[in-house]
């Protein structure tokens, strides 16, 4: 019985890696940003994760791909998509969840989940990045500052403006006639965020909304896209410290999960992973909650940085 | 008229790739007229008993150039096509057209083959509602019309036998078709879902008498193959033109097997025969109102006839393991009728997908991703309830 298993999320702008141990804990994870389903920042997402677990890939008993590349993962042993790999490890992390948010660099999705923690339905948005990741890149660009600024930056906007949330392109356009109307880049900011938020209501309405929600993909690391997605649902969002791991998670578990002659697991187990688990999602980087605790006594809460056990199976 | 080829299959890919190509070729070899029938319901039968080869207009893969300007962006991929096509000419292999149709988009586009070309265009819509007590005598009306029209356009009489003649050929080619249909129903997984479809779009494009000869030869070469242990899946949807092939075949690479379908280029077009027994004009009228009842139509309104009682129906006979709904982005009788259809398939626990398809390209991956996730959730389900 091999000992460590890995799930690999080659998605469009980031590659993730994430190693657990035969009890389900997590032992490593990386993540590598290097743009357009990258095979470079593949390599270097698997063998970062690697070298912190002090293993060597033979040391993996089975690696399950998952994301966009997820045919490209070389010696992977079998790809899920995406959509099963979210819903699996926010369910292990989340016990209860039941509707996945995930929102990454050039789409998002809504995932049920059902009562045992897999997919039910889902929406996605498919050929236009309107509402991804790439909405608020543009956004930056526009604003001439850095991604990491807009949250600040949004929330200190008062003014409500329109900005379409059809497309990411013509929304460009819109915030550059904004700016030369003298619309404030708060108010800017902070008016796209709304945006993208109505328009990942949309998905959620195509597979029907429904409590807890779990935020994640790396839009979920923007505390103002979080807040505002909260404002729009009318409702708590969760959001793991480590968001945009959360599908390689799911494809690590199933990569155990499907392993031929994996034992069963024992209580002492269980506890372990959850421990090891707990101690991995722990807050780290992810946005504070003091970024996310506004003023306004209208604001949602969202809660961030929980710590997530392992789903007992 | 048939090129010789490499096997008869390829032929019939080949021409329905091609349509313009074989009817420039019918023409040449026959000397005969053709006119594009628009889709649904034009009865073909008559303008065979005409001697014209009638030919459903298909949808080209050409991008929309020149007929952008003649519709508005929100008409389906379909109407947007044709009018382009007629705004370049590449409808010019025509000599005529029909529609017995009312869809508003394609009503649209038709007017536009109207006016950018210089071909006599007869508008001869079918009565949609179905079920009112003038329906039948309306419909008489527009097949006495139809048939009248035929012998102005080519100056013949097209008599009852011709016609009987030609309502036998085309009943044995749609015999002929559902018999794969049945077949791959009941596990024969001889032909891909993509193949099958070059079958019926072939049938709509070819002389019958040929395509039958045809298809009889692309069945005798064929090698036959059982269904394996692939998630079973039916087709829904996707009206008056032909779902891309590549998308059928991505949908059957992603782990799935189509074993049945509603599609017009499927089992909607072949569903109905004419009835041999009764007057042929008056047949053809109940042939119109039986196809409603077969497979139920979302341009048509029949108020004892129920589409989502019918895709469950199959779904059970067919034993599918889920739908997915294939749909023309802005195809408004096909969105008007998808909530219930989806309610209906949720309410059974038949797990469904929707792709939206457009004219101008289908994202492949994102489909592969929305169709794997449909597979692995079957899979799920029916490990849990193993
Ligand atoms: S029924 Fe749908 S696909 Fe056919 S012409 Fe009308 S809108 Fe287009």
């Amino acid at each position: 019985m091999s000992e460590h298993f890995m799930g690999v999320d080659l998605g469009s702008t980031t590659a993730k890696a994430v190693i657990i141990g035969a009890d389900a804990g997590m032992v490593a994870w990386r993540t590598v940003q290097m743009g357009a389903v990258s095979r470079e920042g593949m390599r270097q997402a698997v063998d970062g994760a690697l070298e912190s677990a002090e293993l060597r890939r033979a040391d993996i008993g089975r690696v399950i791909g998952t994301g966009y590349g997820r045919r490209l993962v070389p010696g992977v042993d079998r790809t899920f998509t995406e959509i099963t790999c979210h819903a699996r490890g926010v369910a292990a992390a989340c016990p209860g969840v039941r509707l996945v948010i995930d929102i990454g660099g050039q789409d998002s999705k809504a995932i049920a989940v059902d009562r045992d923690g897999f997919v039910e339905d889902f929406a996605m948005n498919d050929r236009c990045a309107s509402g991804t990741g790439r909405f608020f890149e543009v956004l930056a660009r526009a604003l001439e500052c850095e991604v990491d600024e807009l949250a600040g930056l949004a929330r200190s906007g008062s003014e409500d403006l329109e900005v379409s949330s059809m497309c990411a392109t013509f929304a460009e356009t819109e915030i550059v006639s904004l700016l030369a109307q003298g619309a404030e880049p708060p108010d800017i900011a902070a008016s796209v965020h709304r945006a993208v938020a109505a328009r990942t209501l949309g998905l959620v309405a195509q597979v029907g909304k429904r409590r807890p929600i779990v935020m994640t993909g790396g839009v979920a690391k923007n505390a103002a896209a979080v807040h505002a997605l909260a404002e729009a649902l009318e409702s708590e969002l969760i959001v793991p410290p480590h968001p945009q791991i959360t599908g390689a998670y799911g494809a690590a578990l199933l990569a155990l999960e499907t392993y031929e002659g994996a034992p069963p697991r024992r209580a002492a187990d269980l506890e372990r992973a959850e421990e090891s688990a707990a101690a991995a999602f722990a807050p780290q980087s992810s946005p504070s909650c003091a970024d996310c605790e506004v003023s306004d006594s209208t604001a949602r809460s969202v809660v961030l940085g929980l710590p997530i056990p392992v789903r007992r199976p | 008229m048939t090129q010789p080829s490499a096997g008869a299959l390829s032929t019939l890919i080949e021409i329905a790739e091609n349509p313009t190509g074989y009817v420039t070729r019918w023409k040449t070899a026959t000397g005969g007229k053709a006119i594009g029938a628009f889709p649904m319901n034009f009865p073909a039968e008559i303008a065979h008993a005409a001697g014209v080869l009638s030919v459903v207009v298909q949808e080209s893969r050409e991008p929309i150039t020149s007929g952008r300007n003649l519709l508005t962006e929100f008409y389906c991929g379909y109407t947007r096509n044709l009018a382009d096509q007629a705004a370049r000419g590449r409808l010019d292999v025509y000599d005529g057209f029909f529609l017995a149709d009312h869809c508003i988009q394609l009503l649209g586009a038709v007017d536009v083959v109207r006016e950018e070309g210089n071909r006599p265009v007869y508008f001869g819509q079918l009565m949609a509602s179905m079920g009112d007590p003038w329906t039948r005598t309306a419909v008489d009306g527009k097949m006495l019309s139809f048939r009248e029209e035929l012998a102005e356009f080519t100056g013949r009489t097209i008599g009852d036998a011709d016609l009987a003649r030609s309502i036998r050929l085309f009943n044995e080619n749609r015999r002929l078709l559902r018999s794969v249909f049945d077949a791959r129903r009941a596990g024969d997984a001889t032909f891909t879902s993509a193949e099958l479809q070059a079958l019926v779009k072939s049938s709509m494009v070819m002389d019958k008498e040929e395509h039958t000869a045809l298809v009889r030869r692309a069945l005798a070469e064929a090698r036959a193959a059982r269904r394996d242990g692939r998630i079973r899946l039916h087709l829904s949807g996707h009206f008056c033109h032909a779902p891309r092939p590549e998308l059928l075949r991505a949908i059957e690479d992603c782990g799935a097997i189509v074993v049945d379908d509603d599609l017009f280029h499927g089992t909607r077009y072949i569903s109905t025969d004419v009835r041999e027994d009764v007057e042929p004009l008056a047949a053809l009228s109940q042939w119109y109102l039986d196809r409603n009842v077969s497979v139920p139509c979302p341009t048509r309104v029949q108020h004892d006839v129920d589409w989502d009682a019918y895709l469950l129906d199959s779904v059970r006979a067919s034993g599918a393991d889920g739908v997915i709904v294939l749909m023309a982005k802005f195809c408004e009788p096909h969105m008007l009728y998808y909530p219930e259809l989806r309610k209906a398939l949720n309410a059974a626990g038949v797990p469904n997908l929707l792709i939206e398809t457009e004219h101008e390209g289908l994202p492949l991956e994102s489909v592969r991703t929305r169709v794997e996730a449909l597979l692995e959730r079957i899979r799920h389900s029916q490990l849990a309830n193993a």
